[in-house]
């Protein structure tokens, strides 16, 4: 029967793994949606060795230990499998070096099979494997190094290969306590002689720890001593006790070390320094945000964003890429184990076996515990790795030895187990480690579905930028549909080509790095795709791909040969211009100068920023000038004719709106409202909609620049405006004022003013179409921020003229 | 395209994990079957005591439990009157195919034989026991064929043939 189920369950196992890596070769293909790409094949090699390694093992338990635990090896191997091929598709070098490990570690766990059965030796000579533990330990205090060049010290390491001592030592601990203990079961555990030695010894082992600053391996030693105390001696308050010693270590360490301050700050406020102490930790949560319930695949999500994802945050990788219900398989697969190794405890034949099967169990949930909940933020992060499943062949062995501990004390002859005295603790310890992996199938369940959203949508999600480069994002088109800004290149390398530069404070960028500006980010949604697609489209290409679907086009009101006039004539003056139909509320000229070439954000963003003309900033609504009285023939025309006194005139701008910020795709600029008429400001797009309103028989249009979307299904649709039009000013006045406006010779009515606060000066011109014009009605602002009134209004006039007679 | 293939096989690996535990859950249900089924095949020999009290007549008891409690706690399985016997002051227990008698740190001792008893002895027909001022002679079923170990195991019902 034990062969059989074993049999069943390794056959499980393959077909997973099997399965696995067929995503895993075939994930190009997924991300880049064609069957044209190079296909990722090295990771076969896992798989076979892997194959080969379980198949031995298999065997070699079958012959040397019939009576086995049949659970135990086929989980460890399907973890130790999932991790192979996690390990391989996170960074193909280190698959390798992982799979020679699997290879290594499995020799030795053979080898130890077929040499020895009962573990007598283990007992014989415990003192002898503990003093070499620690004397290896102690020396990576002078000889440590660390393989990836920074960091704490440690490793040993010898051509090329680097061992980690503080591993195995885990085992010989536990090792030693099991025997030291199972001598003295009869006596009385609460007396301190009796516990001096495990005292001393477990103390020195610590010390070196903290001296090395492994502070995960010190707090998995200091667990394991109190696991072994509790399952000895069966009192419930060494539990409690060590609890409140752990936690007023924890206190005095938070203001003592500086390591572990920075590590619990990072764990209670992680929002607040999501750059900093807290990246590591936030990273992970927006991996296993990113799996959601299915995971992205093997190879298809971004897990490589997770520092360390290949040791410490290996958890949040396979979360990332199998999702809530990979995560809660593994949760599954590791209560198996430590389940099934507590039932073997408690039919071991005698004490010493008894306490070494519960001891490697410690040392495996505790070190699983730790490492799950630090990546899910229910502990605080303890650099330490996932037994089985994390890069390191030193952890990769110290887990094998555990699993051969298992194991061959699982293969009792004889039938009745030692006398129990006390079931209690085995009960107690399997219920902690129950509630602990429940608490984190919880939190994942909690960082996958509930907060997901809100954490995918966070700026630092770098998963945004990544799925750009493999989606077409939609373009901008003018009102005639010639492109403005376009996606080029092919899936994998998708460009953002601006075609208008002139046009980049308006229309603005979208970088994997600076962002998005402009309409990039106003419409942002719909060049996604994620608004104007229908909803299952959208959630069928997240299940695919993990990506939103292709990109929308959306059509601006702007004429690019008119702006091409406009930007002519501002040339190196510093303002704005905007011509709109003062009718429909349409843009069809917004000009804001200086600019700058969106083309070349790559090399010019971080001096973009610091120029002092800010040529990012977009005048024609975010320039808040001057107002001067630019509102004149509006006015006028509300007060038949009279200026109101100053005081009238400023409860009028307060109360009709008028300088109210317009709702439109843009970023506006608003500012608390003055109490002096000298200090009024304005923002080019609130004068043009004041002129608009002269042209358009009083009524004041809703602005809008983003006029339609071209959705799959119905074609172009209309973007509704995000204002509303209102009626202003009587039509008959506004009629009135327009003629007393048009100057003799002047096709248009015109006004050109100047606004000064301070040492800022613009000038003004606001023009538009008289009453009697047959076509479209239609404003123009031009504000200047050099002082040359006469520019600003033979700008205006060349601009009118230009557009009158076209 | 690709993309749908691929989430077929994302769907079968992640249906594998499942296979996997599934089965890990059936073998332990049958397991747990199987245990209960061995516990309640296992026979316990029946065990005669006689029990002689000072002052009163002989009582033969018969027991076919695994574990009978002597002491003067009317609890227990041999309830004796006499007060130099403690509430719970020894017991006889079934395991390892034998009887045992264990004395449960009473006040005046278990003797068998007249030998006393410090840790777990093994008892067999014909053996006296003496708790306190109490008698007791044992006498084993004699059905009982004590076997090795080896053979017992072959017999559990692991495969319903």
């Amino acid at each position: 029967m034990t062969h059989r189920s074993q049999n069943r369950l390794l056959g499980w196992a393959a077909v997973f793994l099997f399965l696995q890596s067929v995503v895993l070769t075939l994930s190009p293909a997924a991300r880049e949606r064609s069957w044209n790409v190079d296909y990722r094949a090295s990771h076969w090699i896992g798989f076979a060795v892997w194959g080969g390694c379980a198949y031995l093992v298999h065997r070699a338990l079958e012959k040397n230990l019939p009576e086995h635990d049949p659970y135990i090896f086929p989980a460890a191997a399907l973890l130790s499998g999932w991790g192979l091929l996690t390990v391989w598709r996170l960074d193909e070098g280190f698959g390798l070096r992982q799979t020679l490990w699997l290879g290594i570690s499995s020799a030795i766990l053979i080898a130890a099979l077929r040499l020895e059965k009962n573990l007598a030796f283990l007992k014989s000579f415990k003192y002898i494997f503990l003093v070499g533990g620690l004397l290896i330990t102690g020396l990576t205090l002078i000889f440590g190094t660390n393989p990836l060049g920074a960091g704490p010290r440690l490793w040993l390491g010898v051509g090329g290969i680097y061992f980690q001592p503080s591993e195995p030592l885990k085992i010989l601990l536990v090792i030693y306590l099991s025997a030291y203990l199972a001598d003295r079961a009869n006596i009385r555990l609460t007396s301190l002689p009796m516990l001096a030695p495990t005292v001393v010894v477990t103390g020195l082992a610590l010390l070196l720890l903290f001296i090395q600053r492994d502070l995960g391996a010190a707090s998995i030693f200091i667990f394991i001593y109190t696991i072994f105390l509790f399952i000895a001696a069966g009192k419930r308050r060494i539990l409690l006790t060590t609890g409140a010693l752990l936690l007023a270590v924890l206190l005095i360490g938070y203001f003592l070390v500086d390591v572990i301050h920075a590590r619990v700050i990072g764990w209670l406020n992680p929002w607040d320094d999501p750059t900093g102490n807290s990246y590591q930790i936030i990273q992970s949560l927006l991996a296993v945000a990113n799996g959601g319930a299915l995971g992205r695949g093997l190879g298809i999500g971004s897990p490589l964003l997770v520092p360390v994802s290949i040791s410490d945050f290996i958890y949040a990788a396979i979360a990332e890429e199998a999702g809530l219900a990979g995560t809660l398989g593994l949760i599954c697969l590791i209560w198996l184990i430590l389940a099934r190794g507590l039932i073997v405890a408690q039919r071991a034949p005698d004490n010493f076996r008894r306490f070494l099967a519960a001891g490697v169990v410690a040392y495996l949930g505790v070190q699983s515990l730790l490492i799950i909940g630090g990546n899910l933020r229910l502990l605080p992060l303890t650099g330490v790795t996932l037994p089985f499943v994390s890069y390191g062949g030193s952890s990769l062995l110290t887990s094998f030895i555990a699993l051969y501990l298992l194991l061959a004390i699982s293969n009792v002859e004889d039938a009745e187990p030692a006398s129990l005295k006390d079931q209690r603790p085995y009960s107690i310890l399997a219920g902690i480690f129950a509630l602990g992996l429940f608490a984190c199938a919880v939190a994942g369940a909690w960082w996958a579905i509930y907060r997901g959203d809100s954490l995918l949508a966070r700026t630092d999600n770098a998963r945004r930028a990544i799925a750009d480069r493999y989606v077409l994002r939609g373009e901008l088109v003018d009102i005639n549909n010639s492109p403005i800004n376009v996606t080029t290149g092919k899936s994998g390398a998708y460009l953002r080509q601006y075609l208008y530069p002139g046009l980049a404070p308006v229309t603005g960028y979208t970088h994997p790095v600076f962002g998005q500006a402009g309409i990039e980010a106003s419409v942002d949604d719909y060049l996604r795709g994620l608004k104007g697609n229908p909803t299952s489209l959208i959630l069928w290409n997240q299940l695919l791909y993990g990506t939103p679907p292709p990109g929308l086009d959306v059509r601006l009101s702007l004429d690019l040969s008119l702006q091409k006039t406009a930007d002519e004539l501002l040339a190196h003056h510093t303002g704005a211009i905007i011509l709109m139909n003062a009718e429909t509320g349409e843009i069809l000229v917004m000009a804001s100068h200086p600019t700058y070439d969106p083309n070349k954000l790559d090399d010019e963003g971080d001096s973009l920023s610091r120029d002092e003309n800010s040529p990012l900033l977009n005048r024609a609504t975010q320039g808040l000038y001057p107002a001067g009285d630019v509102f004149l023939p509006f006015i006028l025309a509300q007060f038949d004719g009279e200026l109101p006194g100053d005081s009238n005139l400023l409860a009028y701008y307060k109360e009709s709106g008028l300088l109210r910020a317009p709702a439109i795709a843009l970023p506006v600029a608003e500012r608390d409202f003055p109490n002096e008429l000298e200090d009024l400001r304005a923002i080019p797009l609130q004068v043009v909609l004041a002129a608009a309103a002269v042209s358009n028989e009083g009524v004041i249009p809703a602005p809008r620049i983003a006029t339609a979307v071209n959705t799959l299904e119905q074609g172009w649709i209309v973007l509704p405006a995000l204002d509303n039009a209102r009626e202003a000013i009587p039509a008959r006045a506004a009629k009135e004022a327009a003629l007393s406006f048009i100057h003799a010779g002047d096709a248009f009515w015109s006004h050109a003013a100047r606004g000064v606060i301070g040492k800022t000066t613009v000038n003004w011109l606001v023009a538009g179409t008289p009453p009697d014009w047959q076509g479209a009605p239609l404003a123009l602002v031009v504000a200047l921020e050099d002082d040359s009134p006469a520019a600003a209004t033979r700008i205006g006039a060349t601009l009118m003229n230009a557009v009158l007679n076209r | 395209m690709s993309g749908s293939i691929v989430l077929i096989a994302r769907l079968l690996a992640t249906i594998a994990l499942y296979g996997f535990l599934a089965w890990a859950f059936i073998f332990l249900y049958r397991e747990i079957q199987r245990q209960g089924a061995a516990l309640s095949n296992r026979r316990v020999p029946g065990i005669s005591v006689m029990v002689k009290q000072p002052g009163g007549r002989g009582a033969l008891k018969y027991f076919n439990q695994a574990e009978i409690a002597i002491g003067r706690d009317p609890g227990c399985d041999i309830s004796l009157t006499d007060d130099t016997v403690s509430a719970r002051h020894a017991h006889l227990t079934f395991h390892h195919n034998q009887w045992w008698l264990e004395d449960l740190a009473s006040t005046n001792g278990t003797r068998l034989n007249g030998l006393p008893v410090e840790t777990p002895t093994v008892i067999t027909s014909g053996d006296e026991i003496q708790c306190g001022g109490a008698g007791l002679n044992v006498s084993l079923s004699e059905n009982v064929i004590i076997e090795p170990t080896q053979r017992l195991e072959k017999q559990r019902p692991s495969k319903p043939q």
